[in-house]
């Protein structure tokens, strides 16, 4: 009985004085970095406040015996989103955030909201949270969630869910039929970027700042090294060299800084492309043009980076996401969903996808999903002209990189010497899902 | 004036029940000062977190997301009671996740055994993978003397770049059109589809873990070697405990409740193996679940599952509320840090002399 003591007095106040204490201590820490966050996340539930009221405001209106409980006439659209970033990554999930934006402001009879930085292996639980959370269509923007986005489909068959980036959906096949898969295809961008590459490198050797070896990478490689390669060898005669150095990760600013600089120093490369979320790569390119007085270019990645790098920035693959996500808003709204497996490239929800002339191409400009880069004035204007025309071509699928077009006239072989794509031949979706081989260009192998 | 810390003697449970009730009172306090300031009425962000405790979805839901953690952290709880800085709970993991898929793989393309001894030959190679993965430190400490920090986190890496190399290169599905996935496990090689929720078989499997390593730490002559260990190397080796063999024997505990945490990851959440970068560091965060538990394995289930509801919690605030992420880290990162000022307050008490 004795044994067990009581708190007394004396302890407790000790004890609390601990708390208080600590607790001041804490606030200071916590409150100081709050104060650091005020200025970015104040804005966004202030904005949706007002959205908010003012649909009050537009209700009230006819409803004159009703009281101030009244719903909006059509009923309002909730759609949620995970990102597998924060939003200010200023990459990937930076440009679905903007996406979101772009669909809402043009959907306006929408609540959207969304869950940042979501591991792989809780998405399911994030994803039911924004089911709970009232939502009608869940857009899911990670690869990694492409399995948990099925199984929480197969669980709410009155739901509706869009994956980005992988191969599971109602229309392929593998998935429930209120699942579909969207894209925004990158290879032909990245080919006119390898046309830009070959316009002004002058060591003839690009390099690749790589995420992963999967076909998605690998297809976008090859594309880039083609279009160097095309613009090179009619320059000069003579086929480039390219080398590509490996992440294993979609966001590794480190990594990526230091296989930018290997590409420079060790490999002589001049021109650096990349696939990673952040503009590492460009800010390498940046400071050796600006400071070590040896002239690298880079590229924009998903946004316009080119305040990154201003005298590095060539040109680059920018996307739009919000054409697609308003066309799903629109499917759910009116009850006409279907499910879809979309992979959008040039020409795809442009308005006008007729070929232009290539002084009146829209290339450069906001026009549909996918956008090219600022053209740097640098790039000689004969292939300005001809970045442009390849462009407006494929805008209506007159030209396509994987094909001995794309090529000079040449068949496309791999790194053993077999061919690849000969006569005419073009790369149909399937070989472009698989891809597994790099062009006989690259130097660098390809992990298996 | 000045204040000094003192080191408290012996205190009761009461005592620490009531500093532990006091400190998260106090975090509650100072995060929502923190979210007031942010514009969000803190009632809303707090009211939000307990609601996760008290729906039957939102906490079954925390408790599959702590699983892995509590299953290590419980490992851990043995490996610190002996002083063995088991940093390597992550590779353990990485391990155990190596040897339940392998189990997969092999019965799926060569057919070893009945479906049903598939899940449970799953779980024994799983432990034995993260147990001998987390025993070769403790050899070397054991037989060398080497000091077993650096070598269990720098093993972290081998493992990482292990599963890395596995899943692009030989157990990628070969229908995955390239990406680094294994096949999606079978039913019979999943732990939902026991019960129909991996919870319902993972919580009661960890409960019944900890009570076997409360009995086995305090009831039987091994334990009691590794308690003694834990306290004094020096009065361990003096009284005759078999320092090498009690080593192995923990870590063995340690890593292969590690690597079951490895099998709930792979068999019970994703389903399939995935590249190292989808599983966010389980095996460093058990290390916090473990001392917020106070190295008491009752306690590492629950504490694992509360840590799993603050995750939940955070998806429901950013989607209800409209936070961003660093909001949900500041409202984890204050509750973590006022439990821990609370530990270290049942040890010291502050005076002021004058």
């Amino acid at each position: 009985m004795e044994k067990k003591s009581r708190i007394s007095r004396r302890k407790f106040l000790a004890v609390s004085t601990g708390a208080a204490v600590g607790g001041v201590a804490a606030g200071a820490v916590v409150g100081g970095l709050a104060g650091y966050f005020l200025g970015s996340s104040q804005a966004a539930p202030a904005v949706t406040r007002t959205v908010t009221s003012e649909v009050t405001r537009t209700v009230t209106g006819p409803g004159a015996t009703v009281t101030t409980t009244v719903q909006a006439p059509a009923k309002r659209l909730k759609v949620g989103y995970i990102y597998v970033g924060p939003v200010g990554d200023y990459g990937w999930t930076f440009a679905h955030n903007d996406g979101r934006k772009f669909a809402d402001t043009a959907y306006k009879n929408v609540d959207s909201f969304y869950i940042e930085s979501v591991p792989e292996a809780q998405s399911a639980g994030a994803i039911e949270s924004l089911i709970n959370q009232g939502a009608d269509l869940v857009i899911t923007t990670s690869f990694g969630y492409m399995d948990s986005t099925a199984e929480v489909a197969a669980k709410y068959p009155d739901k509706y869910f869009v994956h980005i980036s992988g191969y599971r959906s109602g229309a392929a096949g593998n998935a429930p039929q209120n699942m579909s898969s969207a894209f925004a295809e990158f290879y032909q961008l990245y080919y006119l970027n390898g046309l830009a590459a070959g316009a002004v490198t002058q060591t003839g050797v690009v390099g690749y700042v790589a995420a992963f070896p999967i076909p998605e990478v690998v297809r976008h490689i090859n594309a880039f090294v083609l279009g160097a390669n095309y613009a090179y060898k009619k320059r000069t005669g003579r086929n480039i060299k390219a080398y590509v150095s490996w992440l294993f990760s979609w966001f590794d600013p480190g990594k990526a800084r230091e296989a930018a600089v290997a590409l420079i120093e060790q490999s002589n490369a001049d021109v650096l492309a990349f696939t990673e979320d952040t503009p590492t790569t460009l800010q390498v390119a940046e400071e050796y043009t600006t400071q070590k007085g040896r002239r690298v270019w880079s590229f924009s990645h998903y946004n316009d980076m080119s305040s990154y790098g201003p005298n590095a920035h060539l040109t680059g693959q920018i996307v739009h996401w919000g054409p697609i996500y308003l066309d799903f808003y629109r499917m759910v709204a009116t009850g006409t969903w279907r499910t879809v497996d979309i992979w959008t490239r040039i020409g795809d929800y442009m308005p006008y996808r007729w070929r232009r002339s290539p002084e009146q191409s829209t290339a450069g400009q906001v026009d549909g999903t996918l956008q090219l880069g600022k053209l740097n004035p640098a790039i000689p204007s004969e292939w300005q002209l001809e970045i442009k025309m390849r462009y407006e071509e494929m805008k209506e699928l007159l030209f396509e990189p994987f094909s001995v077009d794309g090529n000079l006239g040449e068949p496309i072989r791999d790194q053993k010497g077999e061919v690849r794509i000969k006569g005419s031949e073009r790369a149909d979706r399937d070989m472009l899902w698989n891809m597994d081989w790099f062009v006989e260009y690259i130097e660098s192998e390809l992990p298996r | 004036m000045m204040l000094k810390l003192e080191k408290r003697g012996q205190f009761s449970r009461k005592f620490s029940a009531a500093v532990t009730v006091i400190f998260v009172a106090a975090s509650f306090l100072v995060a929502g000062l923190i979210f007031e300031i942010l514009g969000v009425r803190a009632v809303d962000v707090i009211a939000r977190l307990f609601e996760v405790y008290l729906s039957e979805r939102t906490l079954l839901e925390a408790a599959l997301r702590g699983l892995p953690l509590g299953f290590a952290a419980l490992g851990l709880t043995v490996a610190f009671k002996m002083n063995f800085w088991n940093i390597g709970a992550e590779g353990q993991i990485y391990l155990g996740m190596v040897a339940a898929t392998g189990v997969v793989l092999l019965h799926a393309y060569y057919g070893l055994v009945p479906d049903f001894l598939v899940l449970p030959l799953m779980v024994v190679l799983s432990f034995l993978a993260g147990g001998l993965y987390c025993a070769l430190p403790a050899f070397l400490k054991a037989k060398l003397g080497v000091n077993e920090i650096l070598p269990t986190l720098m093993l972290n890496y081998v493992a990482y770049h292990f599963v890395n190399y596995l899943i692009h290169g030989p157990w990628r599905d070969p229908k995955g059109f390239g990406f680094p996935l294994s096949i999606v496990f079978p039913p019979y090689a999943r732990l939902d589809t026991v019960l129909g929720h991996t919870a319902y078989i993972g919580v009661p499997a960890a409960f019944i873990i900890a009570g076997l390593l409360y009995g086995f730490i305090m009831y039987t002559p091994a334990g009691f070697e590794m308690r003694v260990l834990g306290q004094n190397y020096e009065a361990a080796r003096y009284a005759g405990v078999r320092i090498g063999r009690t080593l192995l024997l923990g870590s063995l505990i340690a890593g292969g409740l590690a690597g079951l945490g490895g099998l709930t990851i792979v068999a019970g959440i994703l389903g399939r193996m995935r590249p190292p970068s989808a599983y966010v560091g389980y095996g460093y965060t058990a290390i916090i679940i473990a001392f917020l538990a106070a190295l008491n394995p009752w306690l590492a289930v629950p504490a694992a599952v509360f840590f799993g509801g603050l995750l939940v919690a955070g998806d429901v605030i950013q989607a209800t509320l409209n936070l961003p992420f660093p909001a949900i880290q500041i409202l984890q990162a204050t509750i973590f840090l006022m439990i821990i000022l609370g530990e270290f307050f049942k040890r010291y008490r502050l005076r002021v002399v004058i």
